[in-house]
């Protein structure tokens, strides 16, 4: 349930890994909480793997602001427990997202200017 | 699966619900994957882990969100909100200010070292009789009468007795006089503790500098050291070091100080020295009477039950066969209790008293918000209707109301620091050194703790009514919420009657039995009256060639002053002397009076004390002879009306009768609050001038304006004399009347407030319901029903809670009678024309309420509100 008073999607910045993550594994879709945490944990190389909980928070906070929404759409029961919910990403978490990547790679061009960026860390 | 389902219960209701589903599903996706013991256990650590970071962020995150909805909820009926606010700020607030007392008296512990098992030994030792003997003072002098005497005699007498005590492991003696403090700057007059040389050690209490006394120096001949108390120790030698080793001259001995006392240390009775003198009572020459009393540490493991049968027959042999009066029964009492004596029965009626402030706030509180809930269950409804809970209800109702008390109880702390100082007002002497505070833990923590309960206590009752809301049911269910929340408002308004009730009555009676404490006859007029205490031990004055020209002197000194109609001295002040000699008196005929105290008295007493002569006549100069006045109770002993008159009485011990010159009225020799049995003896001072005095000048003008010249009309006689005491007698006798007009006004306070409460709850409640009864009323119009009988049918339903609040307030009210007596001996028996009063006060408060709530009403068209529904 997005706020009444709308904010720009520069007043939600920085966003927490978890929640960036989340937005960015998102982006192709809608999926249901388990999945969504797997797919972190695939991308981050299990560096980030939040627990049910604090996934579970993380997604309401999201959809308190706007970011997320739920869908309605189910596979076919057969196929899924009905307990399982699904999301995907609204309009708005699409630009809190792409403003966190701007500040990001803001930050990486300063970090650039300052010292210099090797191949790997 | 069961355990992980019961963890998940702790999250906050909304989250619990959103999410409880999806979480046990992953739960159960991530039990599947583990195929063995090993990753089963990681999974429940990781889970575990989890539920512990995320639990409390949900919890705090949905009570922020709660919090934030109740800002706004009762930002929109600011009335209820700051009413709610004041109400139970005020309760909380007096609350805690009662209980900082009570942690004060009763919780805190005493600074010393396992003070729970510090005994005061009271009534051990040997016939009072054989004193005098035992301590070097001889029999003649003064008649001992003490209720604490000592074991054993002397120093080696008493180690001896304790170091083979079977239950104790170690005990003191001490007892206390004032005395004079020469040879310094200003001479000062200080309560001094004469010890046995373990007092310091058995208590557990060092001295904060040098040392305490050391072994055999309570022996005479070794005890000349002293400890100086912290405070006396800053203002005598501005908190220099070097006062170890330096002589201070104690009643004109002088005494080497070998110790400071830790600051604020002042037991016993505020002492602010101490010498190891107790067995040495011609050491420092005192004056006056001594009440020894012995402390004890029980042995570790030993019930207090079990060291009370040992203490028993300890005392049987150490004065066998000795009959027991009453009040010297033998008896082990806590040190904490005998500290707390005054103040403990008091702190804990006090605490009920605003024990019931609290529930009527509450009740008053729940009912207000139980109307606002009746008034929101609309917006409750759709809110359920929108999928929320009703668990999810009850937790924003609950955090409303929790939201209300927990600002109630921060303001409440300003309330409780100001209820905590008038509270100081009424400590007695020897707690002198605890201090009220609200920054306590214990203090603190009851406040807090206070708040929760009140606001879960009165969240529960509109939660209760929520819970009946049935979230599938049709809007036509909420009606049904009418009736129930209308019997709840009928229990909650007769608890508030009759606590009320209950309170009143006892204000009531607090109220007339202090109005009959300040009517009391004392026995003198304590107007225009200035009084001026002397201590003539260690001054140039102390001889007993010296004594009787120095206070004719300073009588006719005082009876220079201008203004000053009559001047007398006295030895035992009434309302003044903590102590007194006294003893039994024995007619010619040989019959024995009970306890009379004596007290040696100049020329012209009884006039400047407007004290009525009966009988005879008062003390002239030519009176030196074995000569006396006793009070009516005592005359009544001797002889029929003024036959009395030169009859002769004769005290124990002595053979020489004293012939009775005149008959006074009693007099209350400790205050109005004594109950009587204080009988009196009054010799002339010619004979034998007392040691120590108090002046008293009766004045023609106000008492205290003319302090300061009879001061110094007395200090011109002798600038070595310390004057002291220097105060009108209506300001000892309002020190008197302190603790018993502190008391009196907390009760009234709490009764009016509890009124107050009641008439703005019954008041609130009964217009609000009528309100609600508008359509109901305008229906009975239509048809034709009168205005009359609308508001008769009314009235009844709307008092029948009230009477029976009543009801119960009469029989509490009974009840609570004998627990006042604790406050304040002179309370006379509940009266039920103080209950009746209450009662009709409350009955009228409704009447008015639901009168002109129903003139309103029925001053409507009833179409108009027909419509209008």
């Amino acid at each position: 349930m997005p706020k009444k008073n709308i904010p720009a999607p520069k007043d939600l910045l920085p966003l927490s890994p978890t929640l960036f993550h989340l937005l960015l594994a998102l982006h192709d879709g809608e999926r249901h909480g388990y999945a969504l945490k797997r797919e972190i944990a695939r991308r981050t190389a299990g560096a980030i793997n939040p627990g049910a909980g604090v996934l579970y928070g993380s997604i309401n906070r999201m959809l308190e602001q706007g970011l997320i929404e739920e869908s309605e759409e189910r596979p076919d029961a057969h196929l899924d427990d009905e307990r399982r919910r699904y999301y995907r990403i609204t309009p708005f978490g699409r630009l809190v997202a792409q403003a966190e990547a701007v500040r990001m790679r803001e930050l990486v061009q300063i970090a650039d200017q300052a010292f210099g960026l090797p191949e790997r860390a | 699966m069961k355990l992980y389902r019961l963890l998940l219960s702790l999250y906050p209701a909304r989250f619990r619900e959103e999410y409880g589903g999806p979480l046990e599903q992953q739960f159960l996706d991530d039990y599947r994957e583990a195929h063995n013991t090993g990753m089963r256990f990681k999974l429940w650590l990781s889970a575990l882990r989890d539920l512990a970071w995320s639990i409390p962020v949900e919890l705090a995150h949905e009570l922020r969100q709660d919090l934030a909805h109740s800002l706004r909820v009762h930002a929109r009926r600011p009335f209820v909100m700051t009413f709610t606010i004041a109400i139970l700020a005020l309760a909380i607030g007096g609350a805690t200010g009662v209980f900082s007392v009570v942690n004060a008296v009763l919780i805190k512990s005493l600074p010393f070292r396992d003070p729970d098992r510090l005994m005061l030994l009271s009534n051990i030792g040997v016939p009072n009789t054989s004193i005098p003997d035992a301590k070097g003072r001889s029999a003649k002098t003064d008649v001992f009468l003490s209720s604490e005497d000592s074991p054993g005699s002397g120093a080696a007498g008493f180690k001896n007795w304790r170091t083979n005590s079977i239950y104790l492991e170690d005990a003191a003696e001490y007892l206390t006089a004032e005395m004079n403090i020469t040879g310094v700057s200003a001479p000062v007059r200080v309560t001094v503790a004469e010890t046995s040389y373990n007092f310091f050690s058995m208590l557990g209490s060092e001295p904060a500098l040098g040392r305490a006394f050391a072994p055999g120096e309570d022996v005479p001949g070794n005890d000349n050291v002293l400890i100086i108390g912290h405070a006396l120790w800053q203002q005598l030698y501005g908190s220099d070091p070097r006062v170890l080793g330096s002589k201070i001259l104690l009643n004109g001995v002088p005494m080497t100080v070998v110790g400071v006392a830790r600051p604020a240390f002042d037991y016993p009775a505020k002492a602010s020295v101490w010498i190891p003198t107790a067995f040495d009572m011609m050491r420092v020459p005192a004056g006056g009477v001594f009440f020894p009393r012995t402390i004890g540490r029980l042995k570790s493991g030993l019930t207090i039950t079990l060291a009370q049968k040992m203490f028993e027959a300890d005392g049987e042999q150490l004065s066998p066969g000795r009959k027991r009066e009453d009040w010297e029964r033998l008896e082990l009492i806590p040190l904490r209790t005998q500290l707390a004596a005054k103040t403990r029965q008091a702190s804990l009626v006090l605490m009920g008293a605003i024990g019931f402030v609290l529930l009527i706030a509450c009740a008053n509180v729940a009912n207000l918000l139980l109307t606002r809930t009746t008034e929101r269950r609309g917006e409750l409804l759709i809110r359920a209707a929108l999928g929320a809970s009703r668990g999810r209800l009850v937790q924003q109702l609950l955090s409303e109301s929790v939201l209300l008390s927990a600002i109630a109880a921060a303001a409440s702390l300003g309330i409780a620091y100001w209820a905590s100082k008038l509270a100081a007002v009424a400590q007695p002497a020897e707690l002198a050194a605890q201090q009220y505070t609200i920054l306590d833990w214990r203090v603190l923590g009851f406040a807090i703790g206070t708040a929760i309960a009140t606001g879960i206590l009165f969240g529960v009752v509109p939660a209760w009514l929520v819970r009946s809301l049935q979230p599938s049911g049709d809007l036509a269910r909420m009606q049904s919420v009418a009736p129930r929340a209308g019997r709840l408002r009928g229990v909650l308004i007769a608890i508030q009657v009759a606590l009320t009730m209950i309170l009143l009555a006892g204000s009531a009676t607090m109220g007339r039995g202090f109005l009959r404490l300040l009517g009391t006859d004392i026995g003198f007029r304590p107007d225009h009256l200035v009084t001026l205490s002397v201590s003539l031990t260690g001054t140039p004055e102390e001889s007993d060639a010296r004594k009787a020209p120095y206070y004719r002197d300073v009588l006719e000194r005082l009876r220079g002053v201008q203004g000053v109609e009559s001047a007398a001295a006295i030895d035992f002040l009434p309302l003044d002397a903590h102590s007194f000699i006294g003893g039994n008196l024995f007619t010619e005929s040989g019959a024995e009076t009970p306890l009379v105290i004596f007290g040696r008295v100049t020329p012209d007493y009884f006039r400047t004390m407007d004290t009525r002569i009966v009988y005879g006549r008062e003390f002239t100069a030519a009176d030196r002879g074995r000569v006396a006045i006793v009070t009516e109770g005592v005359a009544r002993k001797i002889g029929e009306g003024s036959s009395t008159i030169g009859r002769r009485i004769r005290r124990r011990n002595e053979e020489e009768p004293f012939t009775i010159i005149g008959v006074v009225q009693p007099i209350r020799y400790s205050g109005p609050e004594q109950s009587g049995g204080m009988e009196q003896m009054f010799l002339s001072a010619g004979s034998n001038a007392p040691i120590f005095a108090t002046f008293i000048a009766r004045v023609s003008g106000n008492a205290a304006d003319s302090l300061a010249v009879c001061r110094d009309a007395v200090q011109s006689v002798d600038r070595e004399v310390p004057v002291y005491g220097v105060k009108t007698y209506q300001q000892r006798l309002d020190e008197t009347l302190a603790v018993p007009r502190f008391r009196t006004t907390i009760f009234l306070f709490f009764g009016g407030f509890a009124l107050l409460l009641a008439i703005a709850g019954i008041y609130g409640v009964s217009s609000y319901s009528i309100t609600q009864r508008r359509r109901e009323i305008g229906v009975r119009i239509a048809i034709g029903a009168s205005a009359q009988g609308v508001r008769a049918m009314i009235l009844r339903q709307a008092l029948w809670p009230i009477g029976a609040g009543m009801l119960i307030g009469v029989g509490g009210a009974a009840w609570q009678g004998r627990l006042l007596e604790h406050l304040l001996p002179a309370a006379p028996p509940t009266d039920m024309a103080a209950c009746a009063a209450a009662a009709v006060l409350l009955a009228v408060v409704a009447v008015v309420a639901i009168w002109s709530a129903t003139s309103r009403v029925l001053e409507l068209n009833p179409i108009e509100v027909l419509k209008s529904e």
